[in-house]
């Protein structure tokens, strides 16, 4: 059977559900309607609830809105085969670590255990097997052992440091995510066929953007040396590869880095000024590549992927212009989140340092 | 035809003080499978028994926890008469909570205490693996130990999938990273590097990285033998250590076991309120709650709540409306021949309330073809043999394997064959190669009986729940039943050489066009469409009952394919010497046995799956699942 037969019924869903993404103009619609408007259309009843706070409205529209993206991502894996469904997976397995990040942290400040299991997303089994032995730890001790002895096993010695030194989560939440896109590229390289170039074109897209933004935050924001920056990138199998980071990571400023990429990035970012700017280009620069598969590639998982991909950005613009309304932000505000107009803010400076360069300037 | 057991919906009023005991009364029974559809009424709101199931499940993880460092006993009152059984209170749970939680803290110190004593040991062995590595070296070790003037040297292990970044990340740092062995998923490295100012970044990176340091003993070269001794004595400290901590473990926790066996006596005590939660609601002190109970259980539970409640109650019971039927459990079959063949009807779905269980004629139907299929004496003993032999690993699912052995030894006496041979024992009836197209006649026909006995059950389960029209008119309906049977009728004079026949060919197409129809007025679409699916479904009957009849003839081509492949497995051993012939025979029956079998065994149930539950068999009910007093320590 050929590849476009097998995957007939993949490319035919991803097709439909396509036609729900978000173009341009339903952008600026969007951005004029106000919360009941919102509500009525996308289904978003607890927006209409005044009893409740801005903060739990927003909460429950933000797990409204993951329900519905890993609701789609089920229903594309059903007819995938095992390791294209272990990709797919694998991206979507983000959401896991945001429920991981947020028991570590949670257990680590001793907070309420109501309060972590509040804080927690509802997450389908798939994506997030119930791992309730970490939630039932009752100390931090004891949540360690936990993780040494599952699957986060590697990340338990940073975490135990974390605890028993510094207190601060930053570097094991880094870790996590560094581990996140290790694995995802790991994933891709175990394609052999006409789905291994798709797929290294959009998560190499993915990776660039993430090892870009990370390199500059660390250099330039926390202040990172140039080892420890690189330590923490995860190499991407399009541009930005390991040789390329090395090099990256001990140009001195954002300037040289940028001026120092490779094309087409070099001419992408050559405007560039800050890190929120280079964000935002890397974010255009991705979902340019989504778009560019789910027209014309001819793979069926790269399809699927780059469409949850670019639904994914669609439903954090939904969420961005619902926060704006229920916090009161102007106009103009939420303009800018949903990058319908460039902002225009004076105060967007050169980045300083962060919590974490604070941490290690004062424990230096 | 088996009836399913009736079941009735009840509806229990208590005050909030009888909730306890009302959900251990309605454990004890075994008989309550609760309802969690909130009440009609929208006073019922409040659910009363939120925090006892919070406190519940934090007290039994808490156990659970426990019973893991500290061998808690078995209890003796497993099974507790109606006398010793009592209601838990919210205020007693709260108490044996906390008092767990207190033992948790502590216990919790203990496990800790054991994994740094399993960590200390770990970095023994990898020390020990290291050095003798560096054994070997013909370099001056003590160097390693030490910072020189101008290098720094590090030693350790790092997990091998960190390797890569960290070693671009030293390099970075101006060091050298070197793996001078890899060990499961840790890489031994010595890093070595300048002095001075990198040497904060490179601890940064060595941190983030998971580097363990292995320390350089002293006396690496002078006296290996010392060296070893020294290790050993590490171990051996180390396990006295761990024996220490048990023996301290079962000091502390001597005087609590036996509470902690009445804890764990007390949480199953408590879980049927827990279990019940989902169902329980409220309004002021009056409680609801409603369950399916089976009919000939009623009597009893009415009876038990009389005797056991000591404050008022109301118990109210109906028969189930038609729109509940998908909510009304279905009570698995008891009976111990079918249990196994009900295990083969699940994987395909539960029975709904009201639908024939297809238990019993899947058994018979599957023994019938099977062992038509697979017909030897020798063969079916072996199977049957094989089945007893490994009941232990079976379970329950020993008494298929016996069955079906004994289905093809049946058919193996109809056929005359004994291991392939057939001049050793005479043919009831006769070996299916002696007459191929009588066996693809039998199989036709079989088939045909099957197909009609699988519509007349759709029908008869849509006409339990009223379906008139659904009965008349759906598919595998009336119409279509009768269809069939005009298509066999017809088929039957064809294949005596007649014409079609004239009351045959009016009764499929007056059916047919009926069956359109039907299907023309309940479509809602444009009318291409609709011309086209009506087309596409009626061709669709036509074909569809053609096809799935010629299927039956499988039946016969596997029981002959099974004298053919004898006959092969002969005429191979006819080839060798009185040795090999003997061998070929054995080897023969042990690939027919395994293979044929196994091909045998799916296209049965291929047939049952598909020609009949794919008929009368919708499979989405869900099991009776009742309350019930959980005996032991199983996990919550």
């Amino acid at each position: 059977m050929s590849n476009a037969a097998a995957h007939a019924y993949l490319n035919t869903r991803v097709a439909v559900m396509a036609t729900r993404l978000f173009d341009p103009d339903t952008i600026g619609q969007l951005s004029q309607l106000q919360l009941p408007e919102l509500a009525e259309r996308f289904g978003l009843a607890a927006l209409l609830d005044e009893q409740l706070s801005a903060r739990t409205r927003g909460r429950a529209i933000e797990q409204t809105l993951i329900q519905v993206l890993l609701g789609e991502l089920q229903v594309l894996v059903r007819p995938m085969p095992a390791t294209e469904r272990a990709v797919v997976l694998a991206w979507g397995r983000k959401y896991a670590l945001f429920n991981l990040k947020t028991l570590i942290r949670g257990k680590l400040y001793a907070l309420d255990q109501q309060e972590i299991r509040d804080s927690l997303f509802d997450l389908p089994t798939i994506i997030d097997p119930p791992d309730q032995e970490l939630l039932r730890a009752e100390n931090v001790p004891e949540l360690l052992r936990q993780l040494e002895a599952g699957p986060h096993r590697l990340i338990a010695r940073q975490a135990r440091e974390a605890y028993e030194q510094r207190r601060e989560p930053f570097a094991l939440e880094a870790a996590i995510d560094q581990r996140y896109y290790a694995g995802l590229a790991r994933q891709v390289m175990q394609f052999y066929d006409t789905n291994l170039h798709p797929l290294q074109q959009l998560i190499g897209a993915e990776l660039d953007r993430t090892a870009l933004l990370w390199l500059l935050r660390f250099r330039f924001s926390y202040q990172f040396s140039p080892s420890e920056t690189f330590y923490q990138l995860v190499p991407s199998m399009r541009l930005l590869h390991r040789e390329r980071l090395l090099a990256l990571v001990n140009v001195e400023d954002l300037a040289g880095v940028l001026a120092a990429l490779p094309p087409p990035l070099d001419a992408l970012l050559t405007e560039c000024r800050t890190i929120i700017d280079v964000q935002r280009h890397m974010g255009r620069h991705v979902a340019h590549a989504a778009q560019r598969l789910l027209l014309q590639s001819p793979s069926a998982v790269a399809r699927a992927l780059a469409y949850l991909m670019l639904r994914e950005m669609d439903l954090y613009l939904l969420f961005a212009l619902i926060q704006g309304r229920l916090l009161n932000l102007s106009t103009e505000v939420v303009d800018i989140a949903l990058e319908i107009i460039e902002p225009t803010c004076p105060w967007i400076l050169a980045p300083t340092g962060g919590p974490a360069a604070r941490h290690r300037a004062a424990t230096a | 035809m088996p009836r399913p057991r009736i079941m009735k919906h009840v509806r229990l009023l208590v005050l909030t003080e009888d909730l306890p005991q009302a959900s251990l009364t309605l454990a004890q029974t075994e008989s309550f499978h609760p309802d969690t559809r909130p009440p009609l009424e929208p006073a019922l709101t409040g659910l009363p028994g939120r925090i006892y199931r919070d406190t519940y499940y934090q007290a039994r993880s808490r156990l659970d926890k426990i019973a893991k460092l500290i061998a808690v006993p078995e209890d003796p009152m497993l099974d507790p008469a109606l006398d010793q059984v009592r209601v838990v209170e919210p205020a007693e749970l709260a108490q044996l909570n906390d008092w767990l939680g207190q033992i948790w803290q502590k216990a919790s110190g203990y496990e800790e205490d054991l994994r740094r004593l399993d960590d200390q040991e770990r970095l023994i062995r990898e020390q020990e693996a290291a050095l003798a590595n560096f054994q070997h070296l013909q370099i001056d070790l003590r160097m390693l130990r030490n910072k020189t003037r101008f290098l720094d040297f590090y030693v350790g292990i790092v997990p091998r999938e960190n390797l890569r970044q960290l070693e671009g990340a030293v390099g970075l740092a101006d060091h050298l990273l070197h793996v001078y062995m890899q060990r499961g998923d840790q890489s031994h490295v010595v890093i070595i590097g300048p002095t001075g100012t990198t040497e904060a970044q490179l601890s940064a990176v060595l941190n983030a990285a998971g580097f363990q340091p292995l320390p350089i003993p002293e006396g690496l070269d002078d006296d290996p033998q010392q060296l070893r001794q020294d290790l050993e004595a590490q171990h051996l400290t180390n396990r006295i250590r761990r024996q220490s901590e048990y023996e301290r473990i079962a000091e502390w926790s001597t005087p609590f076991l036996e509470r902690l066996v009445a804890a764990r006596r007390t949480l199953m005590l408590a879980e049927p309120l827990v279990a019940l939660d989902p169902s329980v609601r409220s309004s002021g002190h009056l409680v609801h709650l409603a369950g399916w109970v089976p009919a000939r259980a009623v009597d009893d539970l009415t009876a038990r709540l009389s005797q056991s409640l000591a404050l008022p109650f109301d118990l109210r019971v109906r028969d189930p409306l038609p729109a509940e039927r998908k909510l009304v459990p279905t009570v698995a079959t008891k009976n111990r021949l079918l249990e196994p063949f009900a295990m083969l009807v699940q994987q395909y779905g539960i029975p709904e309330y009201g639908e024939v269980d297809p238990t019993p004629l899947f058994a018979v139907t599957f023994l019938l073809m099977f062992g038509s299929m697979f017909g030897d004496v020798g063969q079916g003993a072996a199977i049957a043999g094989l089945a007893w032999w490994l009941r232990a690993r079976l379970g329950r699912f020993w008494l298929f394997g016996l069955m079906a052995g004994l289905a093809s030894m049946g058919f193996g006496f109809v056929y005359g064959s004994i291991f392939g041979y057939e001049e050793v024992l005479p043919a009831l009836w006769m070996s299916p190669i002696h007459d191929p197209i009588l066996m693809l006649k039998i199989a036709l026909a079989y088939g045909v009986v099957f197909l009609t006995s699988a519509c007349l059950i759709a029908i008869y389960n849509r006409l339990v729940i009223k379906n008139w029209w659904g009965a008349l008119f759906g598919h595998h309906g009336i119409v279509n039943l009768i269809f069939y049977l005009a298509l066999v009728w017809g088929g039957l004079h064809l294949g005596r050489g007649e014409s079609f026949g004239t009351v045959p060919t009016l009764l499929v197409g007056t059916t047919l066009a009926a069956l359109a129809g039907y299907a023309w007025r309940h479509l809602e679409a444009p009318l291409g469409e609709k011309i086209l699916v009506v087309f596409i479904e009626t061709l669709e009957t036509v074909i569809g009952y053609i096809s799935n009849t010629l299927s039956f003839l499988r039946i016969a081509a596997f029981s002959l394919n099974h004298v053919a492949l004898s006959i092969a497995v002969f005429t191979l051993a006819g080839m060798m010497g009185a040795f090999g012939h003997v061998i070929t025979v054995i080897l023969g029956n042990v690939f027919i046995l395994v293979l044929e079998g196994g091909i045998v065994m799916i296209q049965v149930m291929r047939l049952q799956y598909y020609e009949g539950f794919s008929r009368y068999f919708g499979g989405e009910g869900h099991a009776f699942a009742p309350l019930k007093l959980r005996r032991g320590s199983a996990p919550s």
